[in-house]
């Protein structure tokens, strides 16, 4: 199995965690990671803001990278995932603005032919890889473990871009925690919006709904978060302290990212998987329910 | 499955309540009617409303399971399937007054609505007698937003508007500017927009529920990117939403990533930034931003500035 890797600008900075836990539990799956040699930023749902085109076009060139590689785009993020799908469906759905897009592809030597998958870690797991191949990889199971899946809004909508699976009830987090053998609790805010994007805009709205996300968890008897979204897992760990001051219950919970999940479940140990790089520290947690070294 | 339990929250002007109701389950119903049933055989108090029955008038909105859908449209099988159940929970849209059960108030956003003047500000190019001519191209522009029909789907489920009805308007107003404002007849189209900016434009999070959940399919999320370029256009540039939205064009430019680092200083400015010393120590005391760190530009930064070029062109052109 060989994808091209996209990992997005937070994998190089904020979420290293995320470059190393990725790397290391593709490589214990046998999942080959070639990472796109020069691939730009996606635009993080801001660059077609001031230039839709534009927007299409960097991705279009991130994808026809990816196609040189005649492998599969994997993704990390949520966001890099909608803004890659974005720009592969406007392309494959109209002839016009593919060849005006081809056009400016054409003067670096590069073509869009729409001959590859956009895909995301969550879904190779699921669809491509298998769970019944990953149960048999998992030497910890996570027994006693609690987790509260938060999906983010841009794996799932909108629908008609995204479509892995149904966006009112996904399954895919509960379905790969079930194979990884931790629990997964049902509350309230499972798909809420995390909403790192209008962080500056809308700071007091979003530091509110930053408490209710870790509340809801908490209040559901989770241990953890866990999210396949590194924006969600930046804005609920780092803000967390801000977002505390005007919530009087305590709402401090570690937050996860995906594959730390799945990293801990095929053995390695927390530092491995660069969870003591998290804000909210979960190691204290996790040297309670998991026998760790 | 030999019944559907529909739990229904009532209200009464006074008091707010759920109650339940037994249907026989049949085959390819829909929501409404459930609740067409339920009133006429089993509670005839049941307040619900309902015009057209064929998604047209939008007056049967109602929210199940948590999420938003034209009661007249939405097929119970769908429902039943997607949620894995035989028992629904039945709610009045979320961000509206409500009036009596499942009945909510249109008037305060109908007055919202006022703000962006939703109504045509005639163009020169025609008249009352004469009429005006429209291309078909200008035509498929309004075709998709003209499609609205207020049925409030997109304010129930809009994350901002929940936490902040005062000062965001509803994504179907925010659709309503954007209709007039590409209107090849209307002549001031900057009277549609101002009011969007000044009412939260840029707070908008980007969840894209909105857009998800539309019954009309309109492409909401993109009508509000066109908003916030026409903003741009009209010189407001120096707001923490444009500015921040630059950042990424100006970061992609230079280097092909986003500078972390920066990212705050160009969006807020100096002062403000300085309030977030605390958290900028945060994350470094965990390795998780380095100040000192100056990103390289990426293999083929000269090509991806060529991009920049080619699309500057097309803009223009
Ligand atoms: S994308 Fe913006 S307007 Fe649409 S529902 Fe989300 S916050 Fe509201
Ligand atoms: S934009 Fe769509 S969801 Fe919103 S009121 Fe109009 S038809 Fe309903
Ligand atoms: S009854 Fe008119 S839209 Fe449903």
């Amino acid at each position: 199995m060989r994808y091209g890797f996209f990992p997005g600008c937070t994998l190089e900075s904020a979420a290293k965690e995320l470059m190393l836990s990725t790397k290391k539990v593709a490589s214990a799956l046998g999942i080959e990671l070639v990472e796109l040699k020069g691939w730009t930023c996606c635009g993080a749902s801001h660059i077609q803001d001031v230039d839709d085109f534009l927007a299409t076009s960097i991705n279009a060139r991130n994808i026809a990278l990816a196609e040189q590689l005649n492998a599969p785009l994997l993704t990390v993020c949520n966001t890099c995932t909608l803004m890659l799908r974005t720009a592969k469906q406007k392309l494959d759905q109209n002839d016009e603005l593919k060849a005006k897009v081809n056009q400016g592809l054409d003067k670096i030597g590069l073509q869009y032919k729409g001959t590859i998958e956009v895909t995301h870690f969550l879904w190779v797991l699921i669809k491509d890889y298998g769970l019944s191949r990953l149960k048999k990889k998992v030497k910890r199971p996570l027994e006693g473990l609690k987790i509260a899946n938060f999906y983010g809004c841009h794996i799932l909508q909108p629908p008609h871009i995204m479509g892995f699976e149904n966006h009112l009830n996904p399954k895919a987090m509960e379905m790969v925690a079930e194979v990884l053998g931790a629990e997964s609790v049902e509350f309230d805010q499972r798909l809420a919006c995390c909403g790192f994007h209008a962080v500056f805009p809308a700071e007091k709205e979003v530091m509110k709904l930053t408490g209710i996300n870790c509340l809801s968890s908490k209040k559901a008897g989770a241990d953890c978060i866990v999210t396949p979204c590194p924006l969600c897992q930046m804005q609920l760990d780092m803000y967390q302290p801000d977002a505390q001051k005007d919530v009087r219950e305590d709402i401090t919970i570690p937050v996860l990212h995906l594959p730390q999940l799945v990293g801990l479940a095929l053995g390695f140990e927390p530092n491995e998987l660069g969870i003591q790089r998290h804000i909210v520290d979960a190691i204290p947690l996790l040297k309670k329910r998991l026998v760790l070294v | 499955m030999e019944k559907v339990i529909c739990r229904i929250k009532r209200y009464d002007g006074v008091k707010e309540w759920y109650q339940e109701y037994d249907l026989p389950y049949e085959k390819g119903k829909t929501i409404l009617w459930a609740l067409t049933k339920i009133r006429e055989e089993l509670d005839p108090t049941l307040t619900f409303s309902s015009g057209c029955r064929h998604a047209i008038c939008g007056s049967c909105a109602v929210r199940v399971n948590g999420n938003a859908f034209l009661a007249c449209k939405t097929s119970l099988d769908h429902l039943l399937s997607t949620f894995e159940t035989h028992r629904l929970t039945f709610e009045p849209l979320n961000n509206f007054k409500v009036i009596r059960d499942l009945v909510v108030d249109w008037k305060p956003k109908f007055e919202k609505m006022k703000e962006v003047k939703p109504w045509l500000i005639p163009s020169k190019d025609g008249d009352k007698s004469n009429g005006f001519r429209q291309s078909a191209k200008d035509f498929h522009k309004i075709s998709s937003p003209t499609d609205c029909i207020l049925c409030g789907v997109c304010a129930s489920e809009c994350n901002q508007l929940s936490l902040n009805q005062d000062e965001y308007l509803d994504p179907f107003i925010l659709n309503k500017a954007y209709r007039f404002a590409v209107d090849s007849r209307d002549a001031a189209p900057e009277e549609h927009i101002r009011p969007i900016l000044e009412n939260g434009l840029w707070k908008c999070f980007h969840c894209m529920q909105c857009v998800s959940k539309c019954p009309k399919e309109i492409d909401l999320a993109s009508e509000n990117a066109y908003l916030r370029q026409a903003t741009m256009n009209m010189g407001e540039r120096a707001n923490k939403g444009a500015r921040h939205a630059y950042a990424f064009v100006e970061d992609v430019k230079n280097k092909g990533r986003l500078n972390e680092v920066t990212l705050p200083l160009k969006t807020e400015g100096f002062i403000n930034t300085m309030s977030r010393i605390p958290f900028a120590f945060r994350l470094i005391k965990k390795g998780k931003i380095n100040p000192f760190h100056l990103p390289k530009a990426v293999e083929g930064i000269q090509e991806v500035r060529k991009i920049y070029e080619f699309a500057q062109g097309e803009k223009e052109s």
